[in-house]
């Protein structure tokens, strides 16, 4: 895919989408220390941790990790990446995760990065895309995924703890990719 | 303007600029139509003679010695009511068309007319655009998925000095596979392509 890529968002703010670099360790701490603590409560791992950030630059062109960031101004406003697995019985089923700073939201940004990434799935000939978002939390984000045909697949009832202890629904959505119309 | 491309299956001639008279002359091979799971783009001569008498339009057509059209494409101005007029009068053209017919694919036939649709005199204070719908797409015919025949259309037009680009047009938004690509002149001024990447995501004054 050719990058960078020039976006102009809905607030007509420009912003370019690029593959995560090795360069780009202590921009990446940065954007995540700058994440409201309540929104990386629901990350899979801890991002204030320098090591969790490296973990995710050290799998640049490792093949099973697909990183892009959105930058503005030459610092990361968001950050989405694609998971494969190299082998077994989900190598087929690739996972979306993405995170955009708060005043970037609601810009289409994130629609950006996800078409991309879906993309790129596509390229890679991958059948499916996972997407799990917590219901009542990441609301936003299930609508954008709507919007980009994906569909809930299932629901984990009261599977996560809000910081206070309240339990949310776990929605994991998935997407089909469609190599022909005969899929459909 | 022509030229001829000599292929393992026949010797044709590549006409740029046909006008709607020379047109009339040649016959329509019989297999732009309808298919089982395709529809050609254009299935009538008519709408190519239509196109040609267009201003500044360039119609290209592949020809066999008998003067039957087996390729064609189409370079013409949008529609007024298009997103892309409104960067202003005649600086957008689109590649309304490109077409081979199926038993003469694969022959370099589709790269051949894609150079001349683009021998236009005035290409360098254009923009140029192709739009790839997937569900216009012959997957039957070249046996391909969407993705395969997405990537051949970046490698048809890639050389010519087309670029994929971003764009919330809704028709192209509609489907991930479709396909944005544009080309710009080397005259076009910087404003221009300023409000060239601002247009594509719906921002004009």
């Amino acid at each position: 895919m050719r990058y960078p890529k020039e976006v102009v968002l809905k607030n007509k703010k420009e912003a370019v989408i690029r593959p995560l670099e090795t360069e780009d360790e202590s921009k990446l701490r940065s954007f995540y220390a700058a994440i409201p603590e309540k929104d990386r409560w629901y990350i899979r791992y801890d991002v204030t941790n320098p090591l969790v950030i490296k973990k995710w630059i050290d799998a640049i062109g490792t093949g099973t990790i697909y990183a892009i960031v959105a930058v503005v101004n030459e610092k990361i406003v968001a950050h989405a990446s694609l998971h494969m697995r190299e082998f077994g019985s989900t190598q087929h089923v690739g996972r979306l995760r993405i995170m955009v700073m708060p005043e970037f939201r609601h810009q289409r940004l994130g629609t950006w990065m996800l078409l991309d990434l879906i993309q790129l799935a596509m390229d890679k000939g991958l059948n499916d895309l996972r997407a799990d978002f917590v219901v009542g939390v990441e609301d936003a984000a299930i609508d954008a995924a709507y919007k980009l045909d994906f569909f809930k697949s299932a629901v984990l009832k009261e599977y996560v703890k809000s910081p206070r202890g309240i339990r949310y629904d776990l929605q994991i959505m998935i997407k089909r990719l469609h190599r022909s119309y005969g899929d459909f | 303007m022509k030229m001829y491309k000599s292929t393992s299956n026949g010797h044709f001639r590549i006409r740029s600029f046909c006008s709607p008279e020379e047109i009339r002359t040649y016959t329509f091979n019989d297999q732009f139509g309808t298919h089982a799971h395709y529809k050609s783009l254009y299935t009538k001569r008519e709408s190519l003679e239509k196109n040609a008498s267009e201003p500044d339009a360039n119609v290209t057509l592949a020809l066999t010695d008998n003067d039957e059209i087996i390729g064609f494409g189409v370079l013409i101005y949008p529609e007024p009511d298009e997103r892309w007029t409104r960067l202003g009068s005649r600086i957008m053209m689109e590649v309304k068309a490109i077409e081979v017919s199926r038993a003469r694919r694969s022959l370099g036939v589709a790269r051949s007319i894609v150079k001349m649709l683009l021998s236009h005199p005035q290409i360098e204070e254009k923009i140029v655009y192709m739009v790839g719908y997937s569900w216009t797409w012959d997957l039957d015919g070249t046996k391909k998925s969407t993705q395969q025949y997405r990537r051949m259309l970046i490698r048809l037009f890639e050389p010519f000095g087309f670029l994929e680009y971003q764009t919330n047009e809704l028709n192209i938004c509609l489907k991930p596979e479709n396909i944005f690509m544009g080309r710009v002149g080397q005259n076009v001024s910087k404003e221009i392509q300023h409000k060239f990447k601002w247009l594509r995501f719906g921002i004009y004054s």
